[in-house]
């Protein structure tokens, strides 16, 4: 699958690269997937990742899946453990956030009274009315935890524990 | 794409590819392991889903 040529690596030990390099990997690695790898020097591992999560993410924003929004008012951690799980993707989350609620909304006003409150819980409750958002919203956030385990797998490579 | 069995198969390889190619660095050891967990998923699901038959609520 993602089996490494000699220019990748193979048969060497593992090199370790700066502090520096490696932080911006692992950044570029959260903004868009597999981006990271390939600053790296992994570009094979890192275009097979890239196809994976934005697969994955694809087909939950086909099956309408949940972006889900931090809400305060109702269950503020498990509401925030959903939307890491979601902006786990960088990029693309945000900007099909953009697509859907039409600006970048992360979370639900703290004062219902506000006229973004309404709006943004009736386009998430309408999104997620079909019977496919279940399967969505289960793509949606596998895609974003699968790039952030990723994280942890080019700060190893960067620091010279994986080759 | 409303099955809920081809949404099994297909989310078992997405995460099967991810893993074996994140937890193995040789390709066949990939293809091995990434293998094992789609047959784990897909079985371990429908192994499940047989054992609940008998209680449909």
């Amino acid at each position: 699958m993602t089996d490494e040529s000699p220019a990748d690596g193979r048969g060497a030990a593992p090199r370790s690269w700066p502090v520096g390099l490696t932080a911006v990997a692992v950044l570029s690695g959260w903004l868009f997937p597999g981006l990271g790898h390939i600053v790296l020097g992994r570009v094979r591992r890192g275009i097979f990742f890239a196809v994976l999560v934005l697969g994955s993410f694809a087909l939950g924003m086909a099956h309408e899946g949940r972006l889900a929004l931090r809400d305060e008012r109702g269950a503020p951690i498990l509401s925030a453990l959903q939307v890491v799980a979601n902006a786990g993707v960088g990029l693309p989350d945000l900007a099909a956030r953009v697509g859907v609620y039409g600006e970048v909304a992360y979370a639900l006003p703290g004062d219902p009274r506000e006229a973004a409150y309404g709006e943004r819980l009736r386009i998430l409750r309408d999104r997620t009315k079909s019977i496919a958002s279940i399967y969505g919203t289960a793509y949606l956030w596998t895609a974003g935890l699968m790039n952030l385990l990723l994280l942890f797998d080019l700060w190893d490579i960067g620091r010279g524990r994986k080759c | 794409m409303g099955s809920h069995f081809v949404h099994l198969i297909l989310f078992s390889a997405i995460v099967a590819a991810f893993f074996g190619a994140l937890l193995r660095r040789r390709a066949s050891e990939q293809a091995r392991l990434g293998a094992t967990i789609w047959v784990a998923m897909v079985g371990g699901t429908l192994a499940l889903a047989y054992l609940m038959y008998p209680f449909p609520n």
